[in-house]
């Protein structure tokens, strides 16, 4: 099990460190940089959208849907506030009740 | 203050709500591994060593039903390889810095701390990679102390991911997508992402995440070059 473990941890830490090495021959140029200016929305978006819309039973855009209600309202007040405090507290709050 | 106490404040204190959203998920890796057969001493070690939720939850469910070695290995480089696109992100920005700040800041290049790298600046001054590592660090002792309390608690407490308390990183990561959106590029870059992770997602489609992502990215850089060639250049 420990073997096991070890391993995966080689891989993750791998995944991570590889483009940070510096002997890695290539530079990222302008356009693979303005390419790359995405990711972080691109794969948080791809992490939230689906804790909201899918259950077990598959998609769900019901709107008695409490996480779809409660992502409403955190879009706004994120919007609004670009605070992150308030915008957890209140989708947060607004969720724990209709739950 | 002094510029080194206030990142490592300030680097603490961005990353807390992330620290405490992954409560459930933290707490579910202590427990999970414990209700299958792990020990005390593994569990924590996987969240020590491996340090990578998602990978995390799959695996323990894999080892516990005797799946092959190499299906677990190969299941955990698709859940990471979204990591290499962090590298690629963040690389001109930390890699004219020596190997004793790359290597920590690589082990803690989580979501979470990748979420804080878009500053032109970050990672670029001394004091940005301590703010990073303080960010980084503080999210790697939260999620072993959940963990801990997982292993503890084992079976006592209810599966709080089942009691929808997911959600709590869903609302930190809205937090800290939609504020970001400041133009049509990032606009179309969050809807196609929303949209196609979820469909993939819903297929069963084991490379969701990644593909969902890279769509996602071509679709905001095509809409940024196309709204940028309209503009008159000066």
């Amino acid at each position: 099990m420990m073997t096991t473990i070890l391993l995966m941890a080689c891989i993750t830490f791998f995944t991570r460190y590889l483009f940070l090495h510096r002997a890695l021959p290539f530079k990222v140029g302008p356009k693979m940089q303005q390419f790359l200016s995405f990711s972080a929305p691109a794969v948080l978006t791809a992490i939230w959208v689906p804790i909201v819309f899918l259950n077990e039973d598959g998609i769900n855009l019901n709107w008695q849907n409490p996480y779809l209600s409660a992502a409403i309202v955190a879009i706004i007040v994120a919007y609004k506030t670009h605070n992150i405090y308030y915008t957890t507290l209140a989708g947060m709050g607004l969720f724990l009740i209709l739950n | 203050m002094q510029p080194v106490k206030k990142a490592i404040l300030k680097g603490f204190l961005d990353m807390l709500p992330l620290c405490l959203a992954v409560i459930p998920w933290g707490i579910l890796c202590g427990s999970l591994a414990i209700q299958n057969g792990f020990s005390a001493l593994e569990t924590q070690a996987m969240s020590l060593l491996v340090f990578a939720g998602s990978a995390q939850l799959v695996a323990i469910e894999l080892i516990a039903s005797n799946t092959p070695l190499l299906t677990i290995l190969f299941t955990t480089f698709i859940i990471s390889s979204r990591h290499f696109l962090y590298g690629l992100a963040v690389r001109h920005k930390v890699i004219d810095q020596p190997m004793r700040w790359r290597l920590p800041v690589s082990f803690v290049l989580t979501d979470e701390l990748f979420a804080f790298s878009h500053h032109r600046k970050a990672y670029r001054t001394k004091t940005r990679l301590i703010y990073a590592l303080s960010a980084g660090f503080s999210f790697y002792i939260a999620w072993n102390i959940w963990t801990l309390i997982g292993i503890v608690a084992g079976t006592m407490l209810p599966d709080l991911t089942n009691l929808g308390l997911d959600f709590a990183i869903a609302a930190t990561f809205i937090a800290l997508v939609i504020p970001g959106i400041k133009n049509l590029a990032s606009l179309v870059t969050v809807i196609v992402a929303g949209i196609s992770a979820t469909l993939l997602k819903s297929t069963g489609f084991e490379l969701w995440l990644v593909c969902s992502a890279l769509l996602a990215m071509a679709a905001g850089y095509s809409t940024a070059r196309l709204t940028t060639k309209k503009e008159v250049t000066p």
